[in-house]
């Protein structure tokens, strides 16, 4: 528990002492604000927006674990551009658990600040224990990114480019919305395509449950997969 | 401590191994250089030797154990003194320190005080490691690998990058290290250093080692057994060491002038080199 603590810390200040990092800590912020007030205030102003409202609310939450994933993708990538992530590979902690301690922090922040963005939502008074669940599910996104951008990514560029390309596969199920129901399941494929399902059930009113389970047990897959990969070539 | 029995490696996708049926062994509280220039296999062997790299053939005994048998603790007792420095750059050194120290049981851990103090580094411990130079760096990496008190270190060129002075620092505490009966591997191809330090060395070119000897012995025996004389009027002579004493010349030449100096004719470990291996250090 004191390795983690002390990793968590060390990778805060990693961020915060990067002026280029510390500045998308507010991004996060702003988009509480932003469903706070702007979403009601656009609402209003143009009533047409209503319908689409949950589905601007779905992207703002992934937007933000997409935030934290590339936050700390790049501490990730620094690490391996400075020859430190070698160091880790001759202490005494499992790959397993360096993984873990790593991840640990984007996930919880990702899962924080999309619960406090569906905390103070005016529009579908989400139970605080759907909440969560969503929030968890939602916040996972973080860790996928940052292990599949710090394993493809040679350097903070790269990393960028490929922050930008994970971006397109995790809007992409949002166009289930607007295609015919039998054609939804294509986007199957993508870990967000459930947690999107299970948000618009869940603000229906109707059985979310299974959608958000299978999604967590999806992405945790993935991430168990990337994650080997990473092992592979992180410490070298 | 350490036994190496054909040992082979190949890097995927390589088309040749680089390791080739390597054979040595390390006896406990020895300092063991390998000598050989770039590419020639001394860091892969190291980074065979501290689990980095993986399906070898051969096989590694340490402490009596398989290296493969060797789980986590392994790292408990072995430190690792990289080529390059490699620390959190917007951290402090004290700060990387503490990080790092974190995953070694506390007990183990040294003063840092006293760690900052042997490198000379005790007025920039509170310093971003950004400020540091090459040498300071390289500097915290020495004391990095030795902060848990390992009972095995592994030192990959550890007095490039540094000033005369603070070569000096690092090569009587490894000397220091040895007298606690650390075992210590150092790969090099600063022959100075391998001197200075190895108990005994290992020329490898090609992945292969091509011989494993005392320092002074192959000095000794790839040198001539003979001084010589410089006089300060320029005049130079050669004698045998062999009954020199008795040496009548010898003894003249020494009485006809101010002497300027006198010098063994043996070997330097760089020509020994060279001829054993037919190359030279720094192909």
């Amino acid at each position: 528990m004191e390795k983690l603590i002390n990793v968590a810390i060390n990778d805060f200040k990693l961020v915060f002492r990067d002026k280029s990092l510390r500045i998308f800590f507010v991004f996060p912020v702003l988009s509480v604000l932003v469903v706070l007030y702007g979403f009601p205030y656009i609402a209003n102003l143009f009533p047409i927006i209503r319908p689409y409202i949950s589905i601007l609310m779905m992207s703002a939450t992934m937007q933000n674990s997409l935030m934290f994933g590339f936050i700390y993708s790049m501490v990730l990538i620094d690490e391996k551009d400075t020859n430190v992530a070698k160091v880790y590979g001759v202490l005494p902690v499992s790959n397993f658990w360096f993984v873990i301690f790593r991840l640990i922090a984007p996930f919880l922040f990702a899962t924080f600040f999309t619960i406090a963005m569906l905390s103070v939502e005016p529009f579908y008074g989400i139970s605080f224990v759907s909440n969560f669940y969503y929030s968890a599910l939602a916040g996972l996104v973080a860790p996928l990114m940052v292990l599949f951008v710090a394993t493809v990514s040679r350097n903070k560029l790269d990393g960028m480019t490929w922050q930008k390309l994970f971006n397109l596969p995790t809007s992409l199920p949002l166009l289930a919305f607007f295609v015919p129901a039998s054609y939804s399941f294509l986007f199957a494929i993508f870990p967000t395509h459930w947690a999107y399902q299970g948000f618009k059930r869940l603000i229906s009113g109707e059985s979310f449950a299974l959608y958000l389970l299978f999604g967590f047990v999806y992405t945790v897959f993935l991430i168990s997969l990337i994650a080997k990969r990473f092992s592979k070539s992180h410490f070298q | 401590m350490i036994t190496v029995n054909n040992l082979s490696y190949s890097y995927p996708k390589a088309s040749g191994p680089t390791l080739k049926n390597l054979d040595f062994d390390i006896d406990q509280g020895e300092i063991f250089g390998f000598l050989g220039p770039s590419g020639a296999g001394k860091s892969t062997t190291q980074k065979v030797l501290y689990k980095i790299l993986h399906r070898f053939d051969g096989t590694i005994v340490v402490k009596d154990r398989h290296l493969n048998d060797w789980g986590n603790d392994y790292f408990e007792r072995i430190g690792v003194g990289f080529e390059l420095p490699n620390h959190y750059l917007k951290l402090t050194a004290r700060e990387n320190l503490q990080l790092f120290a974190s995953f070694y049981q506390k007990e183990n851990i040294r003063d840092f005080e006293e760690l900052f103090e042997i490198v000379g580094l005790e007025d920039d411990a509170d310093k971003c490691i950004e400020e540091f130079s090459k040498g300071m760096s390289m500097r915290l990496n020495y004391i990095r690998a030795i902060m848990h008190d390992p009972d095995i270190l592994f030192f990959d060129e550890p007095t490039a990058g540094l000033d005369p002075i603070n070569a000096q620092k690092i090569k009587r505490d490894i000397a220091k290290l040895k007298d606690q009966g650390k075992t210590v591997f150092v790969t090099t191809h600063d022959m100075a250093t391998a001197d200075e330090l190895c108990d005994r060395v290992s020329f490898i070119v090609d992945g292969e080692i091509r011989l494993t000897e005392n320092p002074d012995v192959l000095k000794r025996e790839h040198g001539k057994r003979a001084v010589r004389v410089e006089l300060e009027k320029g005049l130079t002579k050669e004698f045998p060491v062999r009954e020199l004493g008795t040496n009548k010349e010898f003894i003249d030449f020494v009485r006809s002038g101010e002497i300027s100096r006198i010098n063994t004719q043996e070997a330097t470990l760089e020509e020994v080199f060279i001829k054993v291996t037919g190359k030279t250090l720094k192909e």
